[in-house]
């Protein structure tokens, strides 16, 4: 008996003292929270943001926040999620472009960007991309009515490979026009088809602006990037910006009415409209340029012709521009091995031949030293000595770098080529002051030119120069293939030739379309104005 | 403790947005719209607070010497130096630090929502989607605050638009920077006497109205208006307890006297 009261003892409570107990703890608690005596919890963030916002002090971090991008921007994204505000694209584009930093604020009505796509190479996370064409081009490529004409801009080629594991800087021409073949395209044709063409009509502008006395120096006008920097910062310059067209826009344009007539007449298409045009960029400035309003061109000539088939509004000149990056997601998705790629594979023909003079229009400088070749030519009629074959000065990586060259009969002749446009406003403010020491301008805003260009592969991130250099390198070796093509008086033979006039598609399509350089065709399809941007932003410099 | 503040520049804007991904980041929240489930930015055109969206950066379109101007205006908590949230909730679960943050409690709230009423500025959102849902807001990063540093908002803004520090400090700022520039600035700051002052200042180029603020708000703290009448609130309830308590123990007392009488008179008859 006295065991069993042990017992009951050892189990301490009883359940009627137990449950009186809880009931009395769980109305004090409520009470208390009912009163506000709980402990305080804030749900205000303990997460993570990189160190440098992470002071207890007034002092600000040096590098901080991320570039204003309009959601609408025709040429980049952002994706927020991803977005570290590690502050690379800010000095990428204060730093690098002068173009954050470079506007009194407030702003007026719009976001202030070039479009050059350096922030998308700075961005250490991906979270700022090129804004993907991919399904419009696939839809183009899937509708059987639409014949779908491409053509890859010089730097590219120099890019491609680099998507697929191969070194930096490694050639990959024939893969990439294999690919496109592979991926539907109808038509692979070469941009420095129609850079041979805009050093034709730039370098004839050049001459002509010599010899007449026309605006000098003469700013090349090949990089929209660029265009949209002399709009916004120095509109004052506009009438040195040579009108002619980018490679691209003079591309289109031909493709659209010169190329579409022989398709027409091979009973591929019936009508231009029929024709997409797409191009491979180094760049994503240019899906910007390609929606300029003004670059109806072809569906003008056709109208002049007294064809009905489009209006300026339903035929534009170029209808997509895909990066290097977007064109590699595109061959990855379609399950192609770069192993299988042919590198040997040609251009198809009419528009397609280019010259080693259009291929170094990728390198900064070498748009300049296409066209000294060309214009040397153009002024006294000879070939140009073996000197302007390699134009050491103004190759390499160096900001700004200047030449001068004697041209018989004209004199010596100063060249200035700068690239990053951050180069670019110290020649600009030269010019504007008066103080310009040279004639022609070349202006690439990516810095090395094109083949560093916002729209190429991240092989480095931020980008290096060792890979610029080993971009460059490639391309100017190839051009040393068209120089000794050029030297062994094979011209007009083979496709790697190193002087843009003596492309056999190019006289081609003066013998045939255009005429002569700047005739009045000429103007219509390959010459564009270009408008003050002045009212968008007040310049701080 | 100062009191803290952050000073908002709409002029200096850029609208890059680097804020609503700062308090993103510091407050674990992804981009996800609570209710449409749709992955969105906060800032834009149609960016809004949400409860998983403390700040945004809303896109304006306004009018300004007869040209249309982009202006970008930062919205979140004021921090209102004598917060409406506050005084209307029952369960206190809104307090003031000793910084000035006007924080809130998910523990003591018990969902009445309330503050969602009485916040002039529309800020605090609810939790709709959750079965125990919470009031949420800028908590004016008091964990970062606690620590000296500035919210996360203000730490990575680039052109200094934001700018943290002494509410005092801040507002003297502001006016200088005002008078300084009258033909640029609308000469008030926004927030100095707003509900009788809110910790977040703003100054503008653009009148606040076009930008989307509240312009018709009381000068004086809300809370305060209130109490004019509220404060009778013991009066009327103990002066009534008594006044009802005179009625019922007079009442009372004539029924007993009147009962007591009828009985006197019963018993008179029995007589």
């Amino acid at each position: 008996m006295q065991k069993h009261d042990e017992l009951e003892n050892k189990k301490g409570m009883s359940r009627r003292r137990f449950l009186s107990v809880m009931a009395g703890a769980g109305i004090v608690g409520a009470a208390a929270t009912m009163s506000g005596c709980s402990p305080v919890s804030d749900p205000s963030g303990t997460g993570w943001l990189p160190n440098q916002y992470r002071n207890a002090s007034d002092l600000p971090a040096q590098v901080k926040g991320r570039v204003p991008l309009d959601p609408d921007n025709i040429s980049l994204i952002r994706n927020d999620e991803k977005c570290i505000l590690c502050g690379q694209c800010l000095e990428a584009c204060e730093k690098v472009q002068s173009i954050f930093g470079y506007y009194e604020l407030p702003v007026h009505d719009e976001f202030i960007c070039v479009h050059c796509g350096q922030c998308s190479l700075w961005c250490p996370t991906g979270a700022i991309k090129e804004r993907s064409e991919i399904e419009k081009v696939q839809a183009a490529i899937n509708n059987p009515d639409v014949t779908v004409v491409v053509h890859t801009a010089p730097a590219t080629r120099v890019g491609f490979g680099e998507e697929f594991g191969q070194e930096a800087g490694a050639w990959a021409e024939g893969q990439q026009v294999d690919a496109l073949r592979k991926l539907g395209f109808d038509y692979v044709l070469d941009t420095n088809w129609s850079a041979d063409l805009t050093i034709m009509e730039e370098g004839s502008e050049l001459v002509h602006r010599i010899t007449s006395g026309g605006v000098l120096p003469q700013f090349t006008s090949c990089c929209p990037g660029w265009v949209k920097f002399v709009e916004y910062y120095y509109p004052d310059l506009i009438p040195n910006l040579s009108s002619a067209k980018s490679p691209t826009m003079m591309h289109g344009p031909t493709i659209k009415t010169y190329m579409a007539q022989k398709l027409m007449d091979q009973g591929v298409i019936d009508n231009p409209t029929q024709i997409y045009n797409v191009a491979i960029m180094p760049c994503v400035a240019k899906k910007f340029e390609i929606a300029r309003e003004e670059f109806t061109d072809a569906a003008a000539y056709w109208q002049e012709q007294g064809k009905d088939w489009a209006t300026l509004e339903s035929m534009r000149d170029m209808d997509a521009v895909l990066s290097v990056r977007e064109l590699a997601d595109m061959v990855r998705g379609a399950g192609i091995k770069y192993e299988d790629l042919d590198p040997n594979a040609q251009y198809d023909p009419i528009e397609g031949i280019g010259s080693t003079a259009g291929l170094i229009f990728g390198n900064t400088g070498g748009v300049m030293e296409a066209a000294v070749r060309s214009a040397y030519y153009l002024i006294t009629g000879q070939q140009p000595p073996e000197a302007l074959y390699t134009l050491t000065p103004v190759r390499g990586l160096e900001g700004i770098k200047k030449a001068t060259l004697n041209i018989p009969g004209v004199g010596d002749v100063t060249v200035a080529v700068a690239s990053g446009l951050a180069n670019a406003r110290k020649l600009c403010e030269q010019v504007r002051a008066g103080k310009a020491d040279f004639q022609f301008m070349e202006i690439m805003s990516c810095p090395g030119g094109c083949i560093a260009g916002g729209g190429q592969p991240r092989t480095t991130v931020p980008p290096q120069d060792w890979v610029r250099q080993a971009r460059i390198d490639t391309i100017y070796n190839k051009d040393k293939v068209g120089v000794i093509n050029a030297a062994s008086d094979e011209q007009g033979k083979t496709m790697k030739l190193a002087l843009s006039h003596m492309n056999p598609e190019i006289t081609a399509i003066y013998d045939e379309f255009l005429g002569a350089p700047l005739s009045d065709l000429a103007h219509h399809l390959c010459h564009t104005e270009y408008y003050s941007r002045a009212d968008a932003l007040d310049p701080k410099n | 403790m100062a009191i803290k503040g952050v000073l908002v520049d709409i002029t200096k804007c850029v609208g890059c947005g680097s804020c609503t991904v700062a308090c993103k980041m510091w407050n674990n929240q992804n981009y996800v719209n609570p209710e449409t489930k749709e992955t969105e930015n906060a800032h834009g055109f149609e960016a809004e607070l949400d409860s998983n969206t403390w700040t945004t950066v809303q896109y304006v379109k306004a009018q300004k010497d007869g040209k249309e101007v982009l202006r970008y205006v930062k919205r979140q908590c004021m921090h209102c130096q004598d917060p409406s949230c506050s005084s209307v909730c029952f369960a206190h679960a809104f307090h003031q630090t000793e910084e000035g943050a006007v924080q809130y409690d998910p523990e003591l709230c018990v969902g009445c929502r309330y503050c969602m009423i009485a916040c002039p500025f529309d800020i605090p959102k609810y939790e709709w989607e959750k079965a125990f849902p919470s009031v949420m807001k800028c908590q004016f990063c008091s964990s970062k605050l606690a620590q000296g540093e500035a919210p996360a908002c203000a730490s990575v803004c680039p052109t200094n638009a934001l700018v943290f520090g002494d509410r005092d400090a801040l507002l003297a700022k502001a006016h200088e920077i005002i008078a300084a520039e009258p033909d640029k600035y609308v000469q008030h700051v926004y927030g100095e006497n707003e509900v009788g002052g809110t910790n977040w200042l703003y100054i503008s180029d653009v009148p606040f109205g076009d930008l989307g603020f509240p312009t018709n708000l009381p000068q004086t703290s809300v809370p305060s208006n209130v109490h004019k009448f509220t404060r009778f609130t013991p009066a009327i309830f103990i002066g009534g307890a008594a006044l009802w308590s005179g009625v019922y123990l007079y009442s009372s007392r004539r029924h007993k006297v009147a009962e007591h009488e009828g009985k006197h008179e019963e018993e008179k008859h029995e007589e």
